[in-house]
């Protein structure tokens, strides 16, 4: 193996009967932001779980920094930061003593560190005594990721950070994850939302368990196998029911205001797919080539 | 690091909106409410006397009984009807029935021979209630007897005077008593489940997870979240010690250093119980309800309210595994006989055995689910 920070290899974990993790395997390099992308279910947090040393794999190994993560987890536990996808800091402890309580559980200091979080520290400074209960969500998720950059981890692993955050503080958060990459520190982020992916060095998608995919954003993009087109009109429903029954289409699906149909090289084109829309007496639709997203890409490997 | 640990426990701790009250009320009600709650001394005992003889002596023997100051006297001559109807409705609890041929009884010359034309009838409802007036009666009926028997009845029956005396509670006083146990049942309640379910809920936040992924060893966080239960048993102890003193002027005549010991022990078997509990519990409801479940067992069966002595043998076989008893048994004999450590080292070592047993079962069990 190279040198990675993180390398997974042949990881499984199930829970009773239910299998979590199916053989995964992924190699993550220093100072990259990785992104984990799937569903709810998908099992991404039990592969947070089982890097962050919470759990035990039931086959496989991983390393974390080169550290194994069931011979070395005290030494692993030393040199991450890991921020949960619930909010677990203490509610009735301050922003200012949860912040200082988890500096000195690894033994350093606020102000040994300040560098590290100043970025972040200083949009909550402001209410440093007021309780973590009575924070917004979008502060909450602030003092969380100091939390776990107080002691100037060297993997930093957030697990879905952005679920149910605004679109404007979600932005602001990647944006503060591209600002901490910039100072070494190693990320991988998991999130159920396909439009983040493209704000990641590397992404991986994760389905039932199962790694379907890895590579770039842009590499996954361009190997969607598939030309893709998208149809609009007034009844959706209508033109989801006659492009699947057009011969040729392997998939259709509503995308928001729009159906996406994946056609094979050869198959039928977009004058095609709108002679049949016509056919069916749906008037008023337009078809168009467009380039498959992350989510297409998705739903063509899974 | 450990320092601090112990900081955000008690940081906690003093901002929960009920704990720092509740402990400071817990001493309070312990000493000047509850004894008075749980005293078993039976007055006002409500009694209807019926008189068949209408003579000078039952009248007298009826005055002896209203005038010993256990009674309250309802009715001084009831139709035998209306008594037994005032029974069944509740309304009394004892009937005195004198028939006639009470006055020729005690001047029978003779000396007693047949039976007393005395009538004792005694409401059992509330057994101990019963049981109580009727040793009431009987002590009033047999003394007057005795007091007005014609013959000497000396030569005929000799008697024996047995005169009891009160060891370490001269005067039977039922406050005395349930002090201690009182504090026994307050220890377990405020310091023994707490922690435990302090540390199921820190397991419901989800940041129980946040530590775990720290350096910090779990003993070590779990050992700092006991340290303000054990501070706060010690001054739960001590307040009331000190109340009981200035309330009632009773003073502990056993050491302190065996009560200091004691409450530690009993804390450590308590939490690990707890902590038992708490491996197994996915929510703080779910251990609530559980920590009840066994608390109402401990509590019952711990001799505190009840005598153990006075309980079935299968009974009393349970109590052996109650870790209570043993601290109750101890509680009450420091505190009345003024006894020590060395007096009392079965019960410690009772108590350390539970807690060792239970404290392996918890360390095992705690292991395996993280």
């Amino acid at each position: 193996m190279g040198n990675g920070a993180i390398e997974i290899l042949g990881v499984s974990k199930s829970y009773g009967k239910t299998l979590a993790l199916d053989n995964v395997s992924l190699e993550i390099s220093k100072g990259e932001i990785f992104g984990l992308i799937g569903p709810d279910g998908a099992g991404k947090t039990s592969l947070f779980r089982i890097l962050t040393t919470l759990t035990l794999p039931d086959a496989g190994t991983a390393t974390v920094g080169g550290r194994d993560v069931v011979r070395d987890y005290s030494a692993i536990r030393c040199s991450i930061g890991y921020m949960p996808g619930h909010f677990a800091l203490y509610q009735d402890l301050s922003v200012e003593e949860n912040l200082k309580f988890y500096a000195t559980v690894f033994g350093t200091t606020i102000e040994e560190n300040y560098d590290t979080i100043r970025d972040i520290y200083s949009q909550i400074e402001m209410f440093r005594d007021r309780r973590a209960r009575d924070l917004s969500g979008g502060m909450k998720q602030k003092l969380a990721l100091c939390c776990a950059l107080v002691h100037k981890p060297s993997v930093l692993f957030l697990d879905e950070p952005t679920t149910g955050v605004d679109a404007v503080s979600r932005r602001e958060f990647w944006a503060m994850l591209g600002r901490i990459r910039e100072s070494g520190v190693t990320i991988m982020v998991s999130t159920p939302y396909m439009d983040e992916a493209g704000l990641c060095d590397r992404i991986a998608l994760i389905l039932g368990g199962r790694i379907i995919g890895t590579g770039t954003p842009e590499e996954i993009v361009s190997g969607y196998p598939e030309r893709l087109y998208a149809a609009r009109g007034g009844n959706m429903f209508g033109i989801l029911k006659v492009l699947r029954g057009v011969e040729g289409v392997t998939r259709c699906s509503s995308f928001g205001c729009e159906c996406h149909v994946s056609v094979p090289e050869g198959g039928p084109d977009e004058k095609v797919l709108l002679r049949a829309l016509a056919e069916a007496g749906m008037t008023g639709c337009s078809v168009e080539p467009i380039k498959a997203g992350i989510e297409d890409c998705f739903m063509s490997l899974s | 690091m450990w320092k601090y640990l112990v900081k955000k426990e008690f940081k906690q701790f003093l901002r929960d909106p009920g704990m720092p009250g509740m402990v400071l009320m817990f001493p309070f009600l312990i000493i000047l409410v509850f004894p008075f709650a749980t005293n078993m001394e039976i007055r006002n005992v409500r009694l209807v006397m019926v008189d068949n003889d209408h003579s000078d002596r039952s009248h007298l023997l009826m005055e002896k009984c209203a005038s010993s100051g256990w009674f309250e006297v309802l009715d001084v001559n009831a139709a035998p009807e209306s008594a037994q109807a005032l029974m069944d409705r509740g309304r009394t609890d004892a009937i005195l029935t004198i028939d006639n041929g009470f006055s020729q009884y005690l001047e029978d010359t003779r000396g007693g021979g047949g039976s007393v034309p005395v009538g004792i009838k005694v409401n059992t409802v509330n057994g101990t209630r019963g049981s109580i007036a009727g040793q009431y009666l009987n002590t009033c009926v047999t003394g007057f007897i005795s007091d007005n028997m014609v013959s000497s009845s000396a030569a005929a029956m000799p008697g024996f005077d047995v005169s009891g005396s009160y060891r370490f509670n001269p005067y039977l006083d039922y406050k005395l008593y349930m002090i201690p146990g009182l504090i026994v049942i307050a220890i377990t309640m405020m310091c023994g489940f707490l922690p435990a379910l302090n540390i199921v809920s820190e397991k419901e936040k989800g940041t129980i997870e946040q530590i775990n992924v720290t350096p910090v060893k779990k003993t070590a966080f779990i050992a700092c979240k006991m340290v303000p239960y054990v501070a706060v048993a010690y001054f739960m102890v001590f307040t009331c010690l000190l109340l009981a003193y200035l309330v009632f002027g009773y003073s502990c005549r056993g050491s302190y250093f065996a009560i200091i010991v004691y409450t530690l022990a009993h804390i450590l078997v308590m939490a690990s119980f707890g902590l038992l509990v708490s491996n197994f519990s996915e929510n703080t409801q779910q251990a609530m309800f559980v920590i009840w479940f066994f608390s109402m067992i401990f509590m019952l069966m711990s001799g505190v309210f009840t005598p153990i002595e006075s309980m079935p043998q299968w009974a009393k076989t349970i109590t052996y595994a109650n870790p209570l008893r043993y601290f109750a048994d101890a509680m009450r004999a420091i505190f009345l006989k003024g006894c020590g450590i060395r007096e009392t080292w079965p019960d410690l070592a009772c108590l350390l055995g539970i807690g060792s047993l239970t404290m392996t079962w918890a360390v095992l069990s705690y292991k395996k689910t993280a």
